[in-house]
């Protein structure tokens, strides 16, 4: 059939690939918003964790929508993410977060929830090849997962999320460079 | 489509269904030919099956990340573009219909005539679809003096073969020899 313009054909046929792909991602991932709504309704700031929320959100179709190595760092980021999400939660809810009382408990459960889940990533990504396409990732889903919930006591929560999550993963950064290095 | 080329278009259509992109013109070029011809055989017509190709090449791609690894790509894509050319042919036999209906009825002194002619098409129409598809393409490449795939001594023992069962469905359908 020489009067068809195949390059035109697969132009379009190229464009309604990547459509299907963004709709798959956005279904896919959909569940974040539920997790966010969760996290909005019981956060001090609404509007800081429905920002991050909507980052994580954006984020995590981004991911799902290029595919390849970095769409398997969703889950695992998602989930570690979670863990300093939840603890963050329950210390404000369970304990009056109010001034000072607040600095005690919530930041030390961003803290520990970043190690938690910097440590869980680690682990899944020494077990994998592609370490960075999967480190990147899977660490900005956790880290704004989290932040979700840490940003209840402002940048300080944040911060020691994200502290805890570096000294987690830093065993395995150290390991990775030093087997280069040798 | 040999083995080879079939066990590359697979490997391609994982890494499409992965997301590598850079696959992509690659699936397209070995997928567009053997689905024209698909749709070529099955619709008849040059420019229903260019459209059916099309449509068919555009479902194949946007599931593409439903491909199953596991499963040979060329089959998979088959049956999506033999479910469009099914599609397009029902909705193209639906506009026929509609069409006829709206055209003026016979008038004149051929009115009889027409209206035999036209009862005696779609008698014959209804016998061809008992028949099954090898006996009806052996039948219409022949009315269409079409060059088949077969030729000589077999096709014209299969064109004989499909009269035949032609013959008896008709008796079968309108009690006549």
């Amino acid at each position: 059939m020489d009067s068809v313009d195949l390059t035109k054909i697969e132009r379009r046929v190229r464009l309604r690939y990547e459509w299907a792909r963004l709709r798959r991602a956005l279904l896919g991932f959909a569940p974040v918003l539920v997790i966010a709504a969760i996290a909005v309704a019981l956060a001090r700031h609404p509007s800081v964790t429905a920002g991050l929320g909507l980052g994580a959100f954006l984020f995590g179709v981004i991911l799902l929508w290029y595919g390849r190595d970095v769409r398997r760092a969703v889950l695992p980021g998602v989930a570690a993410g979670l863990v300093p999400l939840v603890l963050s939660l329950c210390a404000t809810h369970l304990h009056h977060c109010t001034g000072d009382g607040c600095m005690m408990v919530c930041v030390p459960a961003c803290a520990v929830g970043g190690l938690l889940a910097g440590i869980a990533v680690a682990v899944i990504a020494s077990h994998r090849r592609a370490m960075l396409t999967f480190l990147v990732p899977a660490s900005g889903l956790a880290l704004l997962t989290g932040a979700m919930g840490c940003a209840c006591v402002g940048y300080s929560g944040v911060v020691g999320l994200a502290v805890g999550y570096a000294v987690g993963l830093l065993p395995v950064l150290v390991r990775r460079v030093a087997r280069r290095g040798g | 489509m040999d083995l080879r080329k079939e066990d590359s278009l697979d490997a391609l259509m994982a890494r499409l269904a992965e997301g590598d992109r850079s696959v992509f013109s690659a699936v397209f070029k070995q997928l567009w030919p053997p689905i024209e011809r698909l749709s070529m055989s099955l619709l008849k017509n040059q420019a229903d099956a260019a459209d059916a190709a099309q449509q068919a090449l555009t479902k194949i791609l946007e599931r593409a990340a439903d491909y199953d690894h596991s499963r040979p790509a060329l089959p998979w894509a088959f049956a999506i573009a033999a479910w469009e050319c099914r599609t397009l042919r029902r909705k193209l036999l639906r506009r026929r219909e509609v069409s006829d209906e709206g055209t003026a009825e016979p008038s004149g002194e051929n009115v009889q005539e027409e209206l035999v002619q036209r009862e005696l098409v779609q008698a014959a129409l209804s016998a061809l679809g008992e028949l099954s598809a090898n006996d009806r393409d052996a039948l219409v490449a022949t009315f269409w003096d079409e060059s088949a795939t077969v030729s000589g001594a077999t096709l014209r023992k299969r064109r004989e073969r499909a009269l035949t069962r032609l013959r008896e469905a008709w008796r079968r359908l309108y009690g006549l020899g």
